[in-house]
């Protein structure tokens, strides 16, 4: 019992992201009869798909101790280079430039950020921009639309009763990337220049490498969320896929990354964007409007913002109340000391 | 406020150097300012009339009076607010349904005040909110992320999503089209709210407040200048400068909708990320402490005038996009290279 105590109070915010992922679930299944169902269970995770991923993309970041912006943008870009090219080129050649395309400029972000070291947010918003308008310009301002719609088919054909290639595709990248943040050496400097920036420059981790790698994976994982998009619906616009950016954070924030980086991991995020396809998926059949799914949304993320800064103060308070307790403590053993060789 | 700090601690070389870094930016905007301004005069028609110059100030007046709002916000060391738009929307919702049927009580139906009251109201309660999550710790773009949300889904809610019609003549109209001296109101109103922020931020104490919160977070805790209250009063500065823009927004539609302000609003897509813009390209420091209204204004002016000229050139919204992006990386480049080293990093 104390060893689970234990395990809780040590990731608070990991826990509560469990608990309210469970609360939103069994929520929809008391009151959704077909809720828990094989079906239901693939549209989640078909959904996963492109929410994890754009979860993970933003996770990334914010344990870099920065935040990307320009996601929606730039899956906006990948989606519509993905279904230009697709008539063309044939689908995977066209996968495979419109993810270097976003990698590339995911990488570019991060050398600008780490080499005139500015903050992310304010670079991010320009090429939110930048990127739309780049997007735009590509898709001449129609809607990109395939010819032939039965070549994506592949990518939704059902596997194993609840999967599909594309979400195992996206099950198989969260387990590299939680691989590759936790164990290996270029993982653990994202951490650290998120965690503690100034101690971590300090010691001799570069800020430029972990820096391009994190604004690349994030890039890299904005582009798959804009190709599935892009592929299942066969369409792309050049202004679409800003609810990302939404929808990433509050699966972020959700699976308890901290805004002041160093903390979250991979598990998070999965866990976030469960949680966020569920409440998505659950208010799809009580058939609202899509401002009310938007509103839902964010009102879970005030929630975690609460709990999180409730959390926050209320360890700093503790903190305080132990310092004051020992300052006390010493005090009066100074004073009994002195009392007893004054005699 | 912080070069004055800088400044008494540098020697005299690093003094000037600093008081040159200060003055190239406002140098490279007004030469950037010039180049636009000659190739408008030789390569583009009907650029050098006073119709045009109008409508240029017209244009920059709406997203300039949300920019100075920002400013604000900016100033204190809060970033910025990613709700702006929502904000807008929402206000102009309420001010239209007041104009159209005075909030149930015909008697009210089409009462200005009470309706601009109202859409005000509605703006200082969204901003006192949002300051309130902010000031307690939040960090502002994921709190206004989640306010941004809530604003357009309550808006979207209480509208119905549709558009509310209120038809002429109406009480509002001239704010919304009407003119006074050859100008029209809303560049009236840009004029003075620039100038009044300027003298507030100037000559207040709250004013040098703003700037000493954003300047150094510490130094103002640490003087009894804590962000809990400023957060608070600049988000509300900011909510309000939206409601404003979008009463008169409404009033010159005549109707109103919940996303009035989304995307395709006027050039550049999003309202939110260009008055953003508008704020970045003037050369304010995003990190707090350093820029005034005076350049947010001019920035403003700034895109207008790029937009225009492209606008005559005959040039998509894809270009144009495209060029009010490069706009803003650039400025935030050139900023981060002169200032790197001081301030660019927290």
């Amino acid at each position: 019992m104390d060893n689970f105590l234990k395990k809780i109070t040590k990731d608070v915010d990991l826990s509560f992201a469990i608990l309210l992922s469970f609360c939103v679930y069994v929520f929809f299944a008391i009151n959704i009869e077909v809720f828990f169902s094989h079906n239901i269970s693939f549209a989640i995770l078909e959904r996963f798909a492109v929410l994890g991923l754009v979860g993970l993309a933003l996770t990334i970041c914010i344990i870099a101790g920065e935040i990307d912006l320009s996601i929606g943008s730039n899956a906006a870009l990948c989606a519509v280079i993905v279904v230009k090219l697709t008539d063309p080129l044939g689908a995977p050649l066209a996968m495979i430039i419109g993810l270097s395309v976003s990698t590339l400029i995911g990488a570019t972000q991060g050398f600008v950020i780490a080499f005139i070291r500015i903050r992310a947010i304010v670079i991010t918003v320009g090429t939110l921009m930048l990127l739309r308008g780049v997007a735009l310009l590509i898709a001449e301002e129609k809607t990109v639309m395939l010819t032939d719609f039965r070549v994506p088919d592949f990518i939704t054909t059902k596997v194993l009763m609840y999967f599909s290639p594309a979400s195992l595709t996206v099950i198989f990248i969260f387990i590299c990337v939680g691989i590759f943040m936790r164990y290996t050496k270029y993982g653990r400097e994202i951490y650290a220049i998120g965690g503690a920036r100034k101690e971590a420059l300090t010691a001799g981790i570069p800020l430029r490498r972990p820096m391009i790698i994190a604004f690349a994976l994030s890039g890299f994982c904005a582009g798959f969320a804009g190709t599935v998009i892009g592929l299942k619906s066969g369409t792309a616009q050049g202004l679409g896929l800003q609810y990302l950016l939404l929808a990433g954070t509050v699966a972020a924030f959700v699976g308890g990354v901290s805004i002041l980086g160093g903390k979250g991991g991979v598990l998070g995020a999965a866990i976030g964007a469960l949680t966020v396809n569920f409440l998505n998926t659950g208010l799809v059949f009580y058939a609202l409007q899509v401002h009310f799914v938007q509103l839902f949304t964010s009102v879970l993320l005030v929630i975690v913002i609460v709990f999180q800064t409730m959390s926050r103060v209320f360890d700093s308070r503790q903190a305080r109340k132990s310092l004051l307790a020992t300052i006390d403590e010493r005090k009066t053993s100074l004073l009994e000391k002195k009392r007893s060789a004054l005699g | 406020m912080s070069a004055i700090i800088e400044n008494n601690q540098l020697p005299f070389s690093a003094k000037f150097l600093q008081f040159y870094k200060d003055r190239t930016l406002l140098a490279i905007l007004l030469s950037l300012f010039a180049v636009m301004f000659i190739y408008g005069i030789f390569f583009t028609e009907n650029y050098l009339t006073i119709t045009n110059f109008k409508a240029i100030i017209r244009d920059a007046a709406l997203y300039g009076i949300m920019a100075i709002g920002l400013t604000f916000v900016t100033l204190s060391g809060n970033f910025f607010l990613l709700s702006l738009k929502e904000t807008a929307s929402i206000c102009g919702v309420t001010f239209a349904m007041g104009m159209a049927t005075g909030f149930g009580s015909p008697d009210l139906a089409g009462n200005f005040l009470v309706s601009l009251l109202a859409a005000l109201a509605v703006g200082v309660v969204s901003g006192v909110i949002q300051g309130y999550f902010v000031g307690m710790g939040g960090n502002p773009i994921v709190v206004t992320l989640g306010g941004a949300g809530i604003l357009y889904g309550i808006g979207a809610w209480w509208s119905d999503n549709l558009v509310i019609n209120f038809t002429r003549p109406h009480d509002a109209e001239w704010l919304g089209t009407g003119s006074f001296l050859g100008l029209p109101s809303i560049t009236w109103s840009f004029i003075l709210i620039a100038i009044a922020a300027e003298i507030v931020l100037r000559h207040t104490n709250f004013g040098r407040k703003v700037y000493l919160v954003g300047a150094n977070k510490a130094a103002g805790k640490a003087t009894g200048h804590e962000n809990f209250s400023m957060a608070i009063i600049v988000f509300t500065i900011c909510s309000v400068c939206c409601a404003f823009v979008a009463v008169a927004f409404v009033a010159q539609m005549d109707s109103a909708q919940s996303n009035y302000f989304s995307a395709e609003f006027g050039s550049s897509g999003d309202m939110t990320i260009l008055v953003i813009a508008t704020v970045m390209v003037g050369g304010n420091s995003i990190m707090g402490g350093y820029g005034s209204t005076l350049r947010t204004s001019l920035g403003a002016i700034f895109i207008a005038m790029v937009d225009n000229m492209m606008v005559l050139q005959g040039f998509n919204s894809g270009p144009r996009i495209v060029g009010v992006g490069l706009m803003i990386v650039f400025s935030i480049i050139v900023f981060g290279l002169f200032a790197k080293g001081s301030r660019a990093q927290e």
